[in-house]
C-alpha cells in the first residue's frame, strides 16, 4: 500500500522529464452501490493523478472496480460525497471535452445502421467542417489499418476490425486522453499481439494520454509507462509501479528482456503476495 | 417468419392443385356443396363486377379510408410513441392506462364509434385510427426504450445533444421495430374499415360483402372476399417491398412478419 | 461515507451499465386513466346520450345483471371462446409441429396456409354464416379459424428449432411414438405454443365478439348490438367495460395457466 502521493514523488517519478502536466487529478475517490439491504463499497480512498502522455494502466483482477474508476474518469458515473475528481483542474461532472473512452463491448458501441466511416466520423459531425471530417476520419482509418474499409459495415468485419473502428472513431476526435476499458479482452491472442502494437503506434505517433483497463499482466506492462494495482475488498490502489522500458517496444525482444521479465516477476510476487497474507 | 426469396415452386403447385381439384369437383358438378360456388364462377364475378365499374368506387372507399387512417394513426402513433419511449418519468406513469386501453378488445369500440359518428365514413375512420395507432404507439414506445443501453452511453461519451441522440441513435435504432409497428397498423386499420363497413356503414367492401351474403349471391360474396384478401396481402407486400428499401432492415428484424 | 445515489442518468454502475428497461409498466400509470374517468363522472351527466358518466355504466350493468341477462351472456361467450381456444390449440399445434418437422410439407403447404392467414377473419363470417347458419358451431369455427394461425406459425417455429439430440435420445430409448409425443415432443413444444397461444387469446375474444355482434348470436357481443341499436350508450359504454374485463381476464387465465404448465422450464424458456 504506497501510492505516491507527494509532488516531490511524483516528480521524481519521471527522472529527467521535470514536473509533469496532469490531467486527472483523484483525491479519497470512493464509490458505493446501493443494493437490495446494503450498501457495497467498491472503491475506497482512492489516490492518484494521471500525467499527460504517459500510458497507464489500471491492473486488477475481475470485479475489482477498474471499470468503475474508468467510468469515473470519463464522467460517465459519479463518485460519493467527499471524492474530489478533476480534469485539467476542473471538476468532472460530465464527459469532460477531448476525453474520449473505448467500450469493451465493441459490437455494441458501434452504430450497426453506419458503414465503417460514418462511425468514425459521428464524434465530428456538427462540430468541424465537412472537409476537415474527411480528412480526420481519413487520417484516423490510416492509423489503425483500416482505410479499405471504410465503406464496409461493422457486421461485415471481425471482432478485431471493428474494435479498431471504435479506437479509430476515438482518434478522429484528437482526444488529449483515451480512456480504455479492456479493449482487447474479448479477441485471440494474435489479434490482441497486433492491437497492442498499433496502440503502441498510436501512442507515440499522437502523444495523447492513456488510461488502460486490463485483467492481463503481461499485456499492462508491455504497454505502460505505468502500471497501478487495483486490490481488495473495497478495492484500493494497492501497488505502483514504473515501467522503466524502452521507447520501442517489440512483441519478441522486449517481452524476452530482463527489466521486462524483473516488472512481470514484480507483479507476480505482489499478487502472490497477497493471496497468502489475506 | 422469413421472407420466402425464391419462388416456392412446390408451395404454388400445391395451391394450384388445391384451386384446380376445387374446380373440378364444383364446377363439373360431381360434388355440391351447397352455396359453394366453383373457382371458375367466383373469377367470373370478379370480372363482371370489374367490367361493370360497380366493385371500383368501393375499393376506392375502403382502401382510402385504410390509407387515412393509417397515415392519422401513424402521426398519433409515432410521435406519442416517441415522447413515452424517450420520457422514462412519462412511460411510468401513463403505460399502464395505455396497455388498458390497448387490451380491450377492438370490436368493442365499434358500438363507441357508432354512438358519436353515426352511421358515416367518420365513423369508420375514426375507429380505424383509434384502434391501429395503439399497435403503432407500442411498437415504437419498445423500439425506442430498446436501444441498447451502450449506444446511449456513447451517446453521452461524445457530448451529443438531445437532439442529436434522438436524430443519430435512438430514431435508427428503433426503426425496425417502428416499422413493423407500420405494417401491422395497415393490417389493422384495412381490417377495422372492413368490419364497420360490415357492420354499419353502408359503403366499401365490407358492405358489398354482407349485402352479397344476405342476398346469396355466393359466387359475388366470395368475389368481394377475394378483393378484401387481395388488397390485404398486396398492401402488406407493398409496405415490404418500401422498407426492403432501407439498407439493413432484414437484418436488424424490420421484416419480421 | 453516506451512501451515494449516482446523480445522473447512469443509475447502476456495473462495467455495462445496463439501464434496468423493466417490460412491465408501473401500476401507478393507470393514473391518467382513473382521473380521466373522474373528470368525466364530474363533468357528465346521466341522459346524455353520447357521453354518459361513468356512474351510469355501473347503473345499466347492473339494470342487465337484474334482468338476468348479463351473467347468461358473459357465460356464453365464454363457453364459445374456451372451445374455440381448446380447438385452434389442438388443431394449431398439431398442424404446426407436422408442417414444422417436414420440410418438403413446410414447401408444399405454405403458401396455401400464408393466404388463408392473410384474410381478414372479420371478412370470413359471412361467408361461415352462409354455410353454417346462425350456430354456436359456426361461431366456434369462425374463432378457431382466426386465431389457429399464432398457434401454428409459433409452434412451426419451434419445431423446426427442437432439438435434433432430444429426438436422437427418443429414438436410443426405444420410446414408442405415443410416449415420443407426449413425453418429449409436447413438453418440448410448450413454450412455443403457449406463446401463440398468448398471441391468439386476444385474436379471439375479438372474434367471438364481433361474431356475437353480426351475427346476433347470443353473448356479450350481442348485448353490445343490442344496447346499440336502443341507443342505450349508458349500457354501451358499460359493455365496452365488460368486455374490457373480458379480455384483461383471458390474458390472465392464460398467462397463469402458462406458468403452472411451464413451471419446470426453466427461465429463458420461450417467454419473452
Amino acid at each position: 500500500m504506497d501510492p505516491a502521493s507527494t509532488a516531490a514523488e511524483r516528480v521524481a517519478i519521471f527522472p529527467g522529464h521535470g514536473a509533469r502536466a496532469v490531467s486527472f487529478e483523484c483525491r479519497r475517490v470512493c464509490v458505493e452501490f446501493q443494493l437490495a439491504q446494503s450498501i457495497r463499497r467498491v472503491l475506497s480512498d482512492i489516490d492518484f493523478d494521471v500525467y499527460d502522455g504517459e500510458f497507464l494502466s489500471i491492473l486488477g483482477a475481475s470485479g475489482s472496480g477498474k471499470t468503475t474508476l474508468l467510468r469515473i474518469l470519463g464522467g460517465l458515473l459519479f463518485p460519493a460525497k467527499g471524492s474530489v475528481v478533476k480534469f485539467k483542474g476542473r471538476i468532472v461532472d460530465s464527459p469532460p471535452e477531448r476525453v474520449v473512452t473505448v467500450f469493451q463491448d465493441y459490437a455494441s458501441s458501434l452504430l450497426p445502421w453506419r458503414s465503417v466511416e460514418k462511425n468514425v466520423a459521428l464524434g465530428l459531425e456538427g462540430r468541424t467542417t465537412p472537409a476537415a471530417r474527411r480528412q480526420r476520419v481519413a487520417a484516423a482509418l490510416e492509423m489503425v489499418g483500416l482505410s479499405e474499409h471504410a465503406k464496409d459495415y461493422p457486421w461485415q468485419l471481425s471482432g478485431g476490425m471493428q474494435q479498431r473502428v471504435q479506437i479509430a472513431r476515438a482518434l478522429a476526435m484528437e482526444p488529449s486522453v483515451l480512456l480504455m476499458d479492456e479493449p482487447f479482452g474479448s479477441l485471440d491472442a494474435m489479434t490482441k499481439a497486433s492491437l497492442q502494437d498499433q496502440l503502441h503506434k498510436v501512442h507515440l505517433e499522437t502523444g495523447a494520454t492513456i488510461v488502460f483497463i486490463t485483467h492481463d499482466i503481461e499485456e499492462a506492462v508491455y504497454l505502460s509507462n505505468r502500471v497501478l494495482i487495483l486490490e481488495g475488498k473495497p478495492s484500493t490502489i494497492a501497488k505502483e509501479l514504473i515501467v522503466d522500458l524502452p521507447r520501442e517496444r517489440d512483441q519478441v525482444s522486449t517481452k524476452e528482456s530482463a527489466p521486462y521479465l524483473a516488472l512481470r516477476h514484480q507483479i507476480y510476487d505482489f499478487i502472490n503476495g497477497l493471496k497468502y497474507s489475506t | 417468419m422469413t421472407s420466402i426469396r425464391r419462388i416456392n415452386g412446390p408451395g404454388l403447385m400445391v395451391a394450384a392443385l388445391l384451386l384446380v381439384l376445387w374446380q373440378a369437383l364444383i364446377g363439373s358438378g360431381l360434388a355440391t356443396i351447397e352455396y359453394l360456388p366453383a373457382p371458375a364462377s367466383i373469377a367470373r364475378a370478379i370480372w363482371s363486377l370489374a367490367a361493370q365499374g360497380q366493385i371500383f368506387p368501393e375499393l376506392a372507399h375502403t382502401l382510402g379510408v385504410a390509407l387515412l387512417a393509417w397515415a392519422i394513426a401513424a402521426v398519433i402513433g409515432l410521435s406519442l410513441g416517441l415522447l413515452l419511449g424517450c420520457s422514462p418519468f412519462a412511460w411510468r406513469h401513463t403505460m399502464a392506462s395505455i396497455e388498458l386501453l390497448r387490451s380491450m378488445p377492438s370490436v368493442a369500440f365499434v358500438p363507441v364509434s357508432l354512438l358519436l359518428f353515426g352511421f358515416s365514413v367518420k365513423m369508420e375512420l375514426a375507429l380505424a385510427v383509434y384502434i391501429a395507432q395503439w399497435l403503432i404507439l407500442v411498437n415504437t414506445v419498445d423500439g425506442v426504450r430498446g436501444v441498447t443501453p451502450q449506444l446511449l452511453e456513447v451517446a453521452r461519451m461524445l457530448r451529443m445533444s438531445r437532439l442529436e441522440r434522438t436524430v443519430k441513435i435512438v430514431l435508427p435504432a428503433a426503426m425496425p421495430v417502428m416499422l413493423v409497428g407500420l405494417r401491422l397498423g395497415l393490417t389493422v386499420s384495412l381490417v377495422m374499415a372492413v368490419v364497420s363497413e360490415m357492420i354499419c356503414n353502408p359503403a366499401g367492401l365490407g358492405y358489398q360483402l354482407v349485402f352479397e351474403q344476405r342476398a346469396l349471391q355466393t359466387d359475388r360474396m366470395f368475389a368481394y372476399l377475394a378483393v378484401i384478401g387481395a388488397l390485404g396481402i398486396l398492401l402488406n407486400a407493398a409496405l415490404l417491398l418500401v422498407a426492403r428499401l432501407i439498407p439493413g432492415v432484414e437484418r436488424r428484424g424490420g421484416l419480421a412478419a | 461515507m453516506r451512501a451515494v445515489l449516482p446523480r445522473r442518468a447512469s443509475r447502476t454502475a456495473g462495467p455495462q451499465s445496463a439501464r434496468k428497461t423493466s417490460k412491465v409498466p408501473p401500476l401507478r400509470g393507470v393514473v391518467p386513466f382513473l382521473l380521466f374517468l373522474c373528470l368525466w363522472q364530474l363533468v357528465g351527466t346521466d341522459d346524455s346520450v353520447f357521453y354518459p358518466r361513468p356512474s351510469s355504466w355501473l347503473q345499466a350493468l347492473s339494470l342487465l345483471s337484474r334482468q338476468g341477462v348479463l351473467w347468461p351472456a358473459t357465460w356464453s361467450t365464454l363457453t364459445t371462446l374456451a372451445l374455440s381456444m381448446v380447438v385452434a390449440t389442438l388443431v394449431g399445434a398439431a398442424v404446426g409441429y407436422l408442417v414444422g418437422r417436414s420440410p418438403p410439407a413446410d414447401r408444399a403447404l405454405l403458401p396455401t396456409l400464408e393466404f388463408l392467414r392473410a384474410t381478414p377473419a372479420a371478412a370470413v363470417v359471412p361467408v361461415f354464416l352462409v354455410f353454417m347458419g346462425f350456430g354456436r358451431d359456426m361461431a366456434i369455427t369462425v374463432v378457431t379459424f382466426a386465431s389457429v394461425w399464432p398457434i401454428l406459425l409459433n409452434t412451426r417455429a419451434g419445431a423446426r428449432a427442437l432439438n435434433p439430440v432430444l429426438m436422437d435420445s427418443a429414438r436410443s430409448l426405444h420410446l414408442g411414438p405415443w410416449a415420443r409425443i407426449t413425453k418429449i415432443v409436447i413438453p418440448a413444444l410448450m413454450p412455443s405454443i403457449f406463446l401463440g397461444v398468448r398471441v391468439a387469446a386476444p385474436v379471439a375474444v375479438v372474434m367471438t365478439l364481433l361474431v356475437e355482434f353480426i351475427v346476433q348470436f347470443y353473448g356479450v357481443g350481442s348485448l353490445i348490438a343490442a344496447a346499440q341499436r336502443d341507443y342505450a350508450s349508458a349500457a354501451v359504454y358499460g359493455l365496452v367495460v365488460v368486455a374490457g374485463i373480458f379480455g384483461l381476464g383471458v390474458n390472465s387465465m392464460v398467462a397463469l395457466v402458462e406458468s403452472f404448465c411451464l413451471r419446470h422450464h426453466g427461465p429463458g424458456s420461450g417467454r419473452r
